[in-house]
């Protein structure tokens, strides 16, 4: 038809500028890390071509990399299991809850439960340093004076609670995000839907389980994906608040990828293992995905 | 009207996602939230000018400088650069200042890809071997002769560090060893006339000065940072190393593990600290008058000053056969790549100015590593602080020579922090610690 090069011409120079971004920050700096991740690189200028040594490194079990490789992902795994379940949950009830506010209300807690995914990680972590530090936190304090006896709980470095420290401070700084999105998908279920149920006598809870959850779906899906990209990719929260501590307890991967590069100036080495990682995070996430839309019709 | 509104809704959230994309995480303390290349004193700039109507930068060879001070102590260093270049007629110092927490990584990126790099930069000491071995620094024998600087002229401990193979590869500016500040108020309220010179003194005091249903402790044990200036002091005050003659890694002696069960008992059989210390919580209990005793470096100063405390400082004291602390020390090097004859002269100038000008270093709380200003009837007279860091100088250590070190001896710093959590034993741990150090040395073949 006439016209129709034209109309994909523009479409293409629309799709230009985000392409020449796309290429530039993410093509290139992947291509690279993979070249890198087969060569030795000291950091200082001297590379040399390596092949799979670095990978073989990785999957052998006395070598430096290898220990730094498996605890860092054992942190990793911790912190995705731990945080993945709140941070969706705690995200649908809150766009339930603020769904279900009036409209004025609706926006100013939007906004609040919005913002703190505003700020940075160095203030979030300096806040909640400042309430779980073991003696001169304010949580601590405060389970004192409401009569909590003997010696203070160790909340940035003792087990169980540094995981609780930790989850609770992501979601506060993240749970926003996910909020929003699930506040769109809520916003999409066709208010017919519940009205039919209400004429059936459908309660509340009904409503929920049968009409918006299902409605949902593909929404929660990618909900539930990019949250597990997002905690798989964890740092700052372990790096600024516990040192990855008590011990390596919560040490997670890009931690040790950080230390192996800088510290142990082998670059070639931390890009094999955060290539690693890419292809773990690639396979979970198409895992989620074919089993959550599979079972669709 | 409704595109302004989706105009300024869309500043704004440009806004928050720029201030969103988190930081990098250097440490709270160090921080400021400065930009990659702050102050620098360049052309014309004549902030600090006097009756003589700076000079401008026609004419002058420009050295670029760089340093990782981005505290508090950043503003001393300028002030010097700034007097410098007054009455400089042929060099021009541009003064680069570089986020504290990301300093090396901007210098491995300077190196790597050969582009940006200062012809000047502040280095601590214990990492010149790394950058030697990577032959990346040049030796400061010539231009040190043609300045007339010697070696006599600093601190006898930095300069035979930084001499390697025969070759001197930096110049120091300071030493900055552990040293321990006290409450004075607390020490009075316990009827504690002077600080504790050694063990005996100092569980003695630190006892008294414990309550705890008043929440206060004699000294609050840090479980990870500054461990890496504490443990040390304890292995050099016992005659013993991290290392061996050889330079191995010699992390599970009998040295170190009575010093890392000293430590332990402190907590949980003398119980002058509590249990579970997070990062920075003794430092936070000090600046709430809840800790007597911490050891520290001199960088603390300005967090006490600010808070008002009324704080003492000595040096730390003997625990255990002869007196020994760990120290860094800043130091200047210069790149391998700096050939320009004229520029070498410069910095070589600039060094000698500051090798007999550093007192305003020395007003930031450090203790500068030039002979001359030790001396001096300025020095002597600036507060306590830096004549008690300067007393210890006699007995300073520096971490091994040994290239990448901090990565070989990274896991000990985990094991001291398992064993004084009370999840270790030291002998254990340190077995532990000794065990990676030498995998991490296997690595790097």
């Amino acid at each position: 038809m006439r016209g129709s090069w034209k109309s994909k011409l523009t479409s293409s120079l629309f799709v230009l500028p985000y392409l020449a971004c796309f290429a530039l920050f993410l093509l290139y700096p992947l291509a690279s890390g993979i070249v890198l991740s087969f060569q030795d690189y000291d950091m200082l200028g001297s590379r040399e071509f390596v092949g799979l040594e670095n990978y073989r490194n990785i999957f052998t079990p006395v070598t430096y990399i290898h220990d730094q490789f498996v605890r860092g992902l054992t942190g990793t795994f911790k912190f995705v299991v731990y945080s993945v379940p709140f941070l969706v949950i705690v995200g649908l009830a809150l766009a339930l809850l603020v769904n279900a506010l009036p409209s004025r209300g609706r926006g100013f807690y939007r906004t609040i439960f919005f913002m703190p995914y505003a700020i940075s990680a160095t203030v979030m972590a300096t806040i909640w340093m400042r309430v779980f530090d073991t003696d001169t936190g304010f949580l601590n304090i405060l389970l004192d004076r409401i009569g909590k006896s003997g010696p203070h709980i160790g909340w940035l470095n003792d087990t169980p609670w540094v995981w609780i420290a930790l989850v609770f401070c992501t979601v506060w700084w993240t749970v926003g995000f996910n909020m929003i999105i699930f506040i769109n998908g809520l916003n999409e279920v066709p208010e017919e839907l519940y009205e039919a149920a209400r004429l059936d006598g459908a309660n509340a809870w009904h409503r929920l389980i049968h009409i918006t959850l299902p409605s949902i779906r593909n929404i929660s899906t990618v909900v539930l994906i990019m949250t597990v990209i997002a905690s798989f990719n964890v740092f700052a929260q372990p790096f600024l608040m516990t040192r990855g501590g008590p011990g390596y307890e919560t040490t997670v991967l890009l931690m040790n990828i950080f230390a192996v590069a800088y510290g142990q100036h082998q670059g070639g080495a931390a890009s094999a293992m955060a290539i690693l990682l890419g292809v773990i995070m690639l396979i979970i996430s198409t895992v989620i995905y074919r089993l959550l839309s599979g079972r669709r019709g | 009207m409704k595109w302004l509104h989706v105009t300024l809704i869309a500043c704004l959230v440009l806004v928050l996602a720029a201030c969103g994309s988190g930081n990098s995480g250097s440490k709270s303390e160090n921080n400021s939230q400065a930009d990659s290349s702050a102050s620098s004193g360049s052309s014309g700039s004549s902030d600090s000018s006097a009756s003589s109507g700076g000079s401008g930068s026609k004419g002058k060879t420009e050295l670029v400088f760089w340093s990782p001070f981005s505290g508090p102590d950043g503003p001393f260093m300028k002030k010097i650069v700034d007097a410098y270049n007054e009455q400089s007629d042929s060099y021009q110092v541009k003064f680069q200042i570089q986020p504290n927490g990301d300093y090396y990584k901007l210098l491995d990126n300077a190196f790597g890809t050969k582009k940006n790099m200062p012809d000047l930069m502040i280095m601590h000491l214990d990492s010149i071997p790394t950058y030697v071995t990577k032959d990346l620094l040049q030796p400061m024998d010539d231009l040190a002769a043609k300045a007339g600087i010697q070696k006599s002229d600093f601190v006898d401990a930095a300069v035979n560090y930084a001499t390697i193979d025969g070759k001197w590869w930096g110049i120091p500016l300071d030493i900055h060893p552990l040293i321990m500040y006290y409450n004075k108020d607390l020490f009075a309220a316990a009827g504690i006339e002077h600080p504790p010179t050694n063990r005996e003194e100092f569980l003695e005091a630190a006892k008294k000065l414990t309550d705890p249903s008043k929440g206060q402790w004699g000294y609050v044990m840090p479980t990870l940072w500054p461990q890496q200036f504490i443990f040390p002091s304890l292995l050099y005050q016992q005659g013993s190393d991290l290392v061996d003659e050889s330079g191995n890694p010699n992390l599970n002696s009998p040295e170190a593990v009575e010093a890392l069960a000293f430590m332990k008992s402190l907590i949980f059989e003398h119980k002058v600290s509590p249990e579970n210390v997070a990062q920075d919580g003794e430092v936070k209990l000090f600046l709430q008058g809840k800790n007597a005793i911490q050891f520290n470096g001199p960088w603390m100063k300005d967090q006490w000053d600010k808070a008002g405390i009324n704080y003492g400082v000595a040096p730390i004291p003997v625990f255990f056969d002869q007196p020994g602390v760990y120290g860094g020390s800043h130091t200047f090097v210069v790149p391998k790549a700096q050939t320009d004859a004229v520029k070498l002269e410069g910095i070589g100038d600039f060094l000698k100015y500051v090798a007999g000008h550093s007192l305003d270093w020395a007003e930031s709380g450090q203790a500068v590593a030039s002979k001359q200003v030790l001396a001096s009837a300025e020095f002597q007279a600036l507060t306590q602080q830096q004549t008690e860091v300067a007393k210890e100088f006699d007995y300073v250590h520096f971490a091994p020579p040994i290239p990448d070190w901090g990565s070989i001896v990274g896991e000990l710093w985990t094991q001291i922090n398992l064993t004084l959590l009370g999840k270790a034993e030291p002998q254990q741990a340190l077995d532990e610690a000794q065990k990676k150090a030498l995998q991490a040395v296997e690595a790097k073949k």
